[in-house]
């Protein structure tokens, strides 16, 4: 079995080509680092690997590290270079680097459709020629060439062949000569190219002469004495003037290959408002307004009512006709009381959801969100984080999970686990369902509510900022540099496809997790330690219950359901409704909260921990059970702090 | 007194003369496609003027003004 690799710049299209090239359905979007661990698929019985965007093979980022490593380690039998064709220069510089490694390679121009809307036309066998590789123009999202692709990947592997590399300045191709020629370098591992290595011998890559042995005196020598000879020569440093040579090659091949370029008229885009000085911090406010107003009112108010009277029924019926059919009141109750009531509970929810899942995907496909994080760049530091921070909040008001993910594209470490820290304040889609349930029953016609959570979540993440950055002793500046795709009109199919599958795994989730756990709870709740069927007040839940429950007397809901509904939570946070639908029963829900009680749980909620699924992705994320440990009880008091100040406040004003 | 990318305003262009930032930032900005001799424009600021976008060899980033000002312009 062949081994292929696909590699290639952020945003250039690897994973849309891979979910083409093996009918999978990996998560896609329209900023730079969306994908963030390596991937696995398989084409035509080869073995394919979806690798994270890199610009380069430097010894500093870790993705690029980790490319570098694979490549070298892994020795794939074929590397495919992604290229973004638009952006055809960046994206040959970073071929420069992989021509050398000594790998069959094969460049992809991706982005097809996007050249020729642009009036721009590039001559693929003039490039072939001139780089040395073949060279494929396909369009993966309009899955255009990707025949002709497979059948270039099937030659290159029957007939694999190594490219050659591109020619620096003759200066420099002499001194790498005589590096080549010099003993040392005969020793290097396997399958690493004796150039390729030349080259790293002559920058003084950290990362190469990890992996050798040390270096002899007189080649030390020589090394420094040509280092200064070149640097006087081009008046800089060594891996610059590499940097630089690589460079000349990708602008000489772009230039020869670009036949036609038209100029295009400016026209009014999206971007005009979207980035504007004043407009773009209340239009970005307004569209993310937009998109729960559309999915919980809208759609939420219209179907949420209908569902849960249709399940109420369908309960019902399933109680009459069980008991018409003589069937144990055991049975029915299971049925009625425990699965429809607690699984209906969730689904009730999915229409709202769908449409949720739905904007959020279109708001990741068509370029936006890169844009946010620019503009919020300076507000997001001010509070000891990153204008890339901003996209993990965003993707988390639909799952926590993916969006701590996408906290790799942060590169500084501290601002990286912040924002780590602080994702899960802000209410995911699950958490969705608690508020509308509580909503209904305990302030309905208070319009100012649901956006409330909203607004407390906003307030969790900038309180636990600035606290942070008060603390931070050493308040060192980094980098902010991020590539501004192009906006484009979001792939109906991928947005489709996206949306479907965040929807089939709540719908999975209800159909599992919450089937077992609303059959348990019914069980827990309806028997005693001595397996006799009591009332639900001396069940093993109501007992269980009671030990944790006095820890939140203070904050109006110290009853042993709301406490069992938590803990259930902490499986998937939807089983807190199914839960509370089980052992109370929704329209019971007034007999036991009152509205500051209310409110302080639905705080609680909000703040405290997130989901196992979450914590777990935290844990790996943060990569250290003492920051993990740390972020979990800093996120419990938290809850249990402002939940206390809200139940205080709300008692004192009503 | 030197050039530096920071102080240009949107609409303005420019053409690298050197990198002066720590030998990681230095090797990102390259990599990103800041090599001498390249031309650069402003497009846009962020609101409250920071970062900002640029154009180099016929895509967008953006960039803070402390990384802008170590791009030393011609």
């Amino acid at each position: 079995m062949h081994t292929i690799a696909l590699v290639g710049n952020p945003n250039s299209g690897k994973t849309t080509l891979f979910n083409a090239l093996t009918g999978s359905t990996a998560y896609v979007g329209n900023w730079p680092g969306v994908t963030v661990e390596k991937k696995e698929g398989m084409t035509n019985g080869h073995k394919i690997l979806d690798l994270p965007g890199i610009y380069s093979l430097s010894p500093y980022s870790p993705e690029e590290k980790i490319s570098r490593r694979y490549i070298l380690d892994e020795q794939p039998d074929l590397i495919i270079d992604v290229i973004d064709a638009t952006n055809l220069e960046r994206s040959l510089y970073l071929s420069t680097q992989l021509a050398e490694l000594g790998r069959p390679l094969l460049l992809v121009l991706n982005m097809e459709d996007l050249l020729i809307k642009d009036g721009i036309a590039i001559d693929t066998k003039r490039l072939s020629q001139m780089f040395g590789t073949p060279v494929v123009q396909i369009s993966a999202t309009k899955k255009t060439g990707i025949d002709e692709l497979k059948e270039q990947i099937e030659q290159s592997l029957a007939n694999p062949q190594t490219p050659p590399c591109p020619l620096f300045s003759s200066s420099i191709e002499r001194k790498l000569t005589t590096l080549i020629e010099d003993d040392y370098l005969h020793d290097i591992p396997q399958g690493r190219q004796m150039r390729w290595a030349a080259i790293k011998l002559l920058e003084g890559d950290e990362l190469f002469l990890e992996t050798m042995p040390p270096i002899p005196p007189e080649l030390n020598t020589y090394l420094e004495e040509t280092r200064a000879h070149l640097e006087e020569l081009y008046d800089d440093d060594v891996e610059s003037i590499i940097v630089d040579q690589r460079y000349k090659v990708a602008e000489k091949l772009a230039r020869e290959s670009l036949v036609r370029q038209e100029v295009k008229a400016k026209r009014f885009t999206f971007d005009v408002i979207a980035t504007h000085r004043i407009w773009a911090i209340p239009l970005f406010i307004l569209i993310m307004s937009g998109v729960f107003f559309l999915s919980v009112g809208v759609v939420g108010g219209g179907t949420t009512p209908l569902l849960e009277g249709f399940f109420e029924s369908l309960a019902e019926w399933v109680t009459v006709k069980g008991e018409s059919w003589q069937i144990h009141p055991f049975l029915i109750g299971i049925l009625s009381d425990g699965i429809i009531a607690g699984v209906g509970a969730v689904l009730t929810f999915v229409p709202q959801l769908f449409i949720l899942f739905l904007l959020l995907s279109i708001l990741e496909d068509c370029g936006y969100m890169a844009r946010i994080a620019f503009i919020m760049d300076r507000q997001m530091r001010s509070m000891g984080l990153s204008g890339k921070s901003i996209i993990p909040l965003v993707i988390g008001t639909g799952c926590t999970v993916p969006a701590i993910m996408s906290t790799r594209t942060i590169e500084h470490q501290k601002q990286r686990e912040l924002t780590i820290i602080v994702t899960p304040f802000i209410p995911c889609g699950a958490k969705m369902p608690i508020f509308a349930l509580m909503l209904t029953y305990f302030f309905q016609n208070k319009w100012y509510m649901a956006p409330l959570m909203y607004v407390m979540g906003i307030l969790a993440v900038i309180t636990t900022g600035l606290l942070a950055r008060a603390i931070d002793r050493h308040k060192e500046t980094n980098a902010f540099i991020l590539e501004l795709p192009r906006y484009q009109m979001p792939s109906p199919k991928s947005v489709w496809r996206q949306t479907k599958d965040r929807t089939l795994g709540f719908i999975y989730k209800a159909g599992t997790i919450i089937l077992l756990a609303s059959i348990l709870i019914y069980l827990l709740s309806s028997y005693s330690f001595a397996f006799k069927t009591v009332d639900a007040e001396e069940s093993m839940l109501a007992i269980m219950g009671r030990v944790i429950a006095p820890i939140f007397i203070p904050l109006g809901f110290g009853f042993w359901q709301a406490a069992v509904a938590l803990l259930t939570g902490i499986a998937a946070k939807e089983t807190i409704v199914s839960t509370l639908s089980v052992v109370i029963g929704t329209s019971s829900l007034t007999n036991f909260f009152d509205p500051a009680g209310a409110l302080a749980f639905m705080t609680f909620i909000l703040l405290s921990s997130p989901c196992v699924a979450a914590m777990a992705a935290m844990l790996k994320e943060l990569d250290s059970k003492r920051k993990f440990l740390f972020a979990v009880v800093w996120q419990f008091g938290f809850a249990y702090v402002v939940s206390l100040l809200v139940r205080c406040i709300v008692l004192i004003i009503v | 007194m030197s050039n530096t990318m920071d102080v240009l305003a949107v609409g303005q262009k420019g053409s690298v003369k050197a990198i002066n930032a720590p030998k990681a930032l230095k090797r990102r900005l390259m990599d990103m496609g800041f090599t001498k001799g390249v031309g650069v424009e402003v497009i846009k600021m962020a609101p409250m003027g920071d970062p900002m976008e640029v154009a180099v060899r016929g895509y967008h980033l953006c960039l803070r003004k402390a990384e802008a000002r170590s791009i030393e312009l011609v």
